[in-house]
């Protein structure tokens, strides 16, 4: 029998380990299809989480805020990918340039949503829910709902990436560009949808995460290193290692929280990073970039 | 007036300090590092506790540049052999994991209540007459480096621009219009630095020992950059596979790079530390980061005298927001704050997609945003 703590400890890394799913599929989407390393990303995720505020805050229901902010972010990414990105591809800009810009975005995103909705933490209005009891052990509702909405999100996600025509034109533009090009493939068209994807799960992402805890500026920032952990561990470009990726950073960082002290966290995501880096750069599974 | 002028000057001489060793990082080599701010951390916690416990100063901060410069080896060694934007997310990584540990380690660093009276450099000094006059010979003698540079960028004077394109295009007219403005400028500040240091104190005495380690910085980086120590790293920068096909060791360079930039911005924590007189993990966010960035990039990557110039607009612009935004939009502080950052970012974006070389890097030399 393990002991209780450390199942709790497990089931919430597992809640943790779904958000960073849901935003960084979308990270490793963008690093893979559109050569960017989007910095600006987990700003994103929160974007999502302070439109969901906003609609909530108007007397929505929370689910129909949530949906809406998935449909905000979206049209903002796609604002950014037609004012940046999309002039600095054509300038066939290098990646460093690139990244440099999403800081830059980074850093306007996260103040802009402090200039219109202050600093401060801010909660969801939502209906308290009493935690489930699966013997002693305690289970957030919303957790259970985060996990849920994260499994179909991932099968609706494979769905598409498999079976549908503009799934199929993303994973070869993913694996390469100018051979996708000279077969005909609308790259243009998998840009967009691409976009829309990865805004849309990191938004949906940011809700979730919005659920658990409270909605505060810094919320996407501080989740960009597991972010990019997760990323990496998946190998590049691979939204399936993404998932797993994150389910692992999730796991590790929550499970450290037994032996080492909460503020350090971070430094999990870190360690597991730089271990990856050295030993196996290419990740744990076959990525594309 | 004068006071606040001199802890103003101060400032921005850290500032520049501080992004001169980013500029040596990302400007001449084109490492990608987003945690610049955990050097400095690391300087200016090394300075203050060593200081604290009876180390001189002078030693002090040399183990602190020391300390900083190990802390670039251990990121570097891990990180510089592969793709580049991997050193960004592993410096984000570490200077979160810096400041945690300063933030957390009580034993170490008194956490968030911060570290507080600790010897400050000329605290006790006699200022007798000759001190201070020597003190006003010195700073003339910088305002007088920084004229005769200023001369020789205002004829062009300098060697390698002498290409027949650079000619056409140097706009002796704009070159002049810009140096007359800096020369009043300086006078300006040549003035309050005299004013300050004639009534002697220890901001005065922080005022000169930061713009006299400044200029000496900046001379040996200007020298550093034409030698061909630094003409390997700007070829790096421009494209490491030729500086590999030339038999250079990129790894070690790079390494040696990361590791001189971060001992300059652990110097630059020493004075920092000294400038705020108490220091707690808050003065070292992420956003010194950035800011350094922001410096860098404005002034022009690869371009030192770029990032001093670049310094000097961020801190003219921190101080008129500061005032003046105030009276033009009534919000809180917190909302005046993130108004200031965005528009940080946004210079930023728009420097990088319009004029990546900034305002006096060379564009010929750089193949950034072609």
């Amino acid at each position: 029998m393990i002991d209780l703590q450390l199942a709790q400890l497990i089931v919430n890394g597992i809640a943790l380990g779904c958000i960073i799913a849901l935003a960084s599929v979308g990270l490793t989407l963008t690093c893979g299809i559109l050569r960017l390393s989007n910095f600006a990303h987990g700003d994103l995720l929160t974007l999502g989480a302070y439109l969901a505020l906003l609609g909530n805050s108007m007397g929505l229901n929370i689910w129909l805020a949530i949906a809406l902010a998935i449909v905000g972010t979206v049209l903002i990414s796609l604002v950014t990918e037609k004012l940046i990105w999309a002039p600095m591809r054509d300038r066939r800009a290098d990646s460093t340039t690139l990244i440099i810009i999403s800081i830059g975005l980074a850093l306007f995103i996260r103040n802009g949503l402090i200039f219109i909705w202050g600093g401060g933490n801010q909660t969801y209005d939502l209906p308290v829910q009493p935690a489930l009891d699966f013997w002693g052990l305690k289970v957030k509702t919303y957790s259970l709902v985060v996990v849920v909405l994260t499994a179909i999100a991932t099968v609706g996600l494979h769905f598409l990436l498999q079976k549908t025509k503009i799934g199929k034109a993303m994973r070869a533009v993913a694996d390469d560009t100018d051979l996708a090009l000279v077969t005909g493939i609308n790259v243009n068209r998998v840009v967009i949808w691409t976009w829309v994807i990865a805004a849309g799960l990191t938004a949906l992402g940011g809700g979730m995460y919005g659920l658990l805890e409270a909605v505060r500026p810094n919320m996407g920032w501080f989740l960009i290193l597991p972010m990019f952990a997760s990323v990496i561990l998946g190998g590049i470009g691979n939204p399936y290692g993404a998932i797993a990726g994150s389910l692992i950073v999730g796991l590790a960082q929550e499970v450290s929280t037994y032996w080492l002290p909460t503020e350090y966290k971070l430094a999990v995501a870190l360690l597991m990073v730089i271990v990856v880096l050295l030993i196996r750069p290419q990740g744990l599974f076959k990525g594309t970039a | 007036m004068v006071g606040y002028l001199t802890s103003l000057i101060t400032l921005t001489s850290v500032f520049a300090l501080f992004s001169l060793g980013l500029n040596v990082q990302w400007g001449m080599t084109g490492l990608i590092n987003f945690g610049h701010v955990a050097f400095m951390t690391v300087g200016a916690y090394a300075t203050v506790l060593l200081s604290s416990n009876g180390v001189p100063l002078v030693f002090a901060v040399l183990a602190g540049a020391a300390l900083a410069s190990v802390l670039g080896l251990i990121v570097g060694a891990s990180t510089l052999r592969l793709r580049e934007d991997y050193l960004a997310i592993v410096t984000i990584g570490v200077s979160e994991v810096v400041r945690l540990v300063a933030l957390n380690e009580e034993w170490l660093t008194r956490g968030a209540r911060g570290v507080a009276s600790y010897p400050l450099p000329l605290e006790d000094l006699d200022a007798t007459w000759p001190v201070r006059i020597g003190a006003i010979a010195l700073w003339t003698l910088i305002f007088a480096y920084g004229l005769k540079k200023l001369w020789g960028w205002t004829r062009g004077w300098n060697r390698a621009e002498r290409t027949a394109d650079e000619r056409n295009k140097s706009r002796p007219l704009r070159r002049l219009m810009v140096g007359a403005a800096t020369v009043t400028t300086g006078i300006i500040l040549y003035g309050v630095g005299i004013a300050a240091l004639y009534g002697f104190n220890f901001r005065a005495g922080l005022m000169l020992l930061a713009s006299t380690v400044l200029v000496a910085v900046y001379s040996q980086l200007e020298r550093l950059g034409r030698s061909p120590w630094g003409r390997v790293l700007k070829a790096i920068r421009e494209d490491e596979e030729v500086a590999k096909a030339l038999g250079k060791n990129v790894f070690w360079y790079k390494l040696q790079s990361l590791m001189l930039g971060g001992a300059i911005a652990g110097i630059a924590g020493s004075f920092y530390a000294w400038q705020l007189t108490f220091i707690n993990p808050d003065g070292f966010i992420p956003l010194m980061t950035f800011q350094a960035w922001t410096i860098v990039v404005l002034g022009g990557a690869g371009n030192n005298t770029g990032t001093l110039l670049g310094a000097a607009i961020f801190w003219a612009y921190t101080t008129l927001t500061r005032f003046g935004l105030p009276a033009i939009l009534p919000l809180d502080d917190a909302r005046l704050g993130a108004f200031r950052i965005m528009v940080i970012g946004l210079i930023l974006i728009v420097v990088m997609m319009l004029r990546p070389q900034g305002m006096l890097g060379r564009k010929e030399e750089l193949t950034l945003g072609r």
